[in-house]
């Protein structure tokens, strides 16, 4: 059979799987704290059918061989970490962390994962939540009797509560970092975990030692440029359009090759 | 019979092996970094004997891989870089020997050692290169990699190494079965002061679309052709018998 079918497959399923990427990049566009991923596609090995240099006879020598590639494959998806817009809201338990690190959110398991996304709430006992109700970590009680939260760029959250002067302060807010944010396993709901190939996470003081401050009344944007994406989508599409050419010409010829013999 | 039938199916199979070679490049071409490969026929004449010399084989080769350059996309990361003009990157392949890329798309294993997406390795002056934690990698246009160490003031900034860029002469180079591109005589390369790299860019593949699709079309009718060739031997012999069955 004609290798060009096998080559031209692999070329569509690697298309088929950024053409995902890119539609799960573009229907987050407008989703808090997503992160966008690219494809990064790997040609495959090579086969060699004839050995360049062989002997052709005993004196001369083939100048050059027969290699063939096998075609193409997804080698792995990137989650790019660069920094979204910010978007200012006004709401008062809406952070963004500008520059580096996470939020730490506690899973109902026990065990921690991280966001970019920082819009918070307060649940039926005060404590900070994300929007699925998950703890923020360390977790914060605001008393019922607040009448303002502010929280400043270095994570101290305080209160004013009725009746007192002074400010009360109810905790600290840490960022967590990693040394190959890249590596972080995305598990949905805009939350990652901690793989083997982030490193482990290093709490610190926002804004302290390279992590990012926090913004109070703003949150960050998805990074996922419109643009960008619309143009890769064409490029996947026509791509797509040629290998399948390719295998349409292969089927052609197999079906004259049996039709006239 | 006439054996000329062997030519045609011996052009038949080349023409496939030629059209895998152009559909592997089509799949390639949105691979960064992809360099694509050429086909070419060649006449092999098998001269001996009495008689007219008409036997020519067909034999498809490849006889080198094309090595412009493809279009530079800008992406803004800081981790990608595309070499300007000619010049390679220099990475360790899975074997220890060093090979040349131009996929310019780096990252950094939990270890901080730069490595390209397909986690290779990235050569500096004395072998891998290695980043401390950093707030901010920058790469410099010849390859030096500059990085405000964590945690420290915007004015701290340190050196840590260079990238390894290569010049090789083109005829010393072919493609690996891997697909990494290496000296023929497996030697090490010397470092080009002159190579500029261009960061937050990565190179597209080189393929051209067009060119491949047509070449595969073209080779396609050719294929036709030579089956063509086959039926007309075999009516050819069909009526030598009927001629020979009525005498």
């Amino acid at each position: 059979m004609n290798q060009a079918l096998w080559i031209s497959k692999t070329g569509l399923s690697a298309q088929d799987t950024r053409l995902a990427t890119i539609s799960n990049n573009l229907a987050n566009a407008a989703t808090v704290g997503y992160k966008r991923d690219s494809v990064v596609f790997e040609d495959l090995l090579y086969q060699i059918r004839r050995q360049p240099g062989a002997q052709s006879s005993q004196n001369t020598q083939l100048p050059s061989g027969l290699q063939v590639g096998t075609g193409v494959r997804v080698i792995g998806t990137q989650k790019e970490f660069s920094d979204g817009s910010v978007q200012i809201t006004e709401k008062p338990l809406d952070l963004a962390i500008v520059g580096r690190g996470f939020f730490e959110i506690l899973m109902p398991d026990g065990s921690s994962a991280y966001s970019r996304n920082g819009q918070f709430q307060i649940n039926a006992d005060g404590e900070i939540v994300n929007a699925r109700g998950l703890l923020l970590q360390p977790s914060i009680t605001v008393p019922d009797d607040a009448q303002t939260v502010s929280i400043s760029s270095d994570g101290i959250v305080e209160a004013q509560i009725a009746g007192q002067a002074a400010a009360q302060t109810l905790g600290n807010i840490t960022v967590t970092n990693f040394i190959n944010p890249t590596g972080l396993q995305s598990i949905g709901s805009n939350l990652f975990i901690e793989t083997a190939a982030s490193g482990s996470p290093q709490q610190g003081e926002p804004g302290i030692d390279g992590l990012g401050r926090l913004e109070q009344g703003a949150l960050e944007n998805s990074n996922v440029d419109v643009v960008e994406e619309l143009v890769s989508m064409i490029t996947t599409q026509r791509t797509y359009e040629m290998n399948s050419k390719v295998i349409s010409t292969a089927d052609q010829m197999l079906q004259y090759i049996s039709q006239n013999l | 019979m006439d054996k000329a039938i062997y030519l045609a199916m011996s052009s038949g199979q080349n023409i496939m092996s030629a059209q895998a070679i152009h559909a592997n490049n089509l799949a390639n071409a949105n691979t960064n970094g992809f360099q694509a490969d050429f086909a070419q026929a060649r006449a092999m004449g098998v001269y001996y004997g009495d008689g007219h010399q008409t036997r020519a084989y067909a034999m498809t080769e490849n006889p080198g891989t094309d090595f412009n350059r493809g279009a530079l996309i800008e992406t803004g990361r800081d981790l990608d870089m595309a070499v300007v003009g000619d010049g390679w990157i220099a990475v360790q392949a899975p074997d220890g020997s060093e090979a040349y890329t131009r996929m310019g798309s780096l990252k950094m294993d939990p270890n901080g050692q730069l490595l390209t997406a397909n986690d290779l390795p990235v050569l500096g002056d004395g072998g891998p290169i290695s980043i401390p934690p950093a707030d901010k990698i920058t790469l410099g246009a010849d390859g030096t990699i500059t990085i405000r160490p964590a945690g420290q003031p915007p004015e701290v900034l340190s050196i840590v190494d260079r990238i390894k860029l290569v010049k090789p002469d083109y005829a010393t180079l072919n493609k690996g079965v891997d697909g990494l591109i290496r000296r023929r005589d497996g030697e090490q390369q010397e470092p080009d002061a002159s190579i500029r790299l261009q960061s937050g860019f990565v190179e597209s593949s080189n393929v051209n679309p067009v060119d491949e699709l047509t070449e595969i079309m073209t080779l396609a009718r050719q294929f036709e052709i030579n089956v063509k060739m086959m039926k007309v031997m075999e009516e050819n012999s069909d009526a030598a018998r009927q001629v020979l069955r009525s005498s």
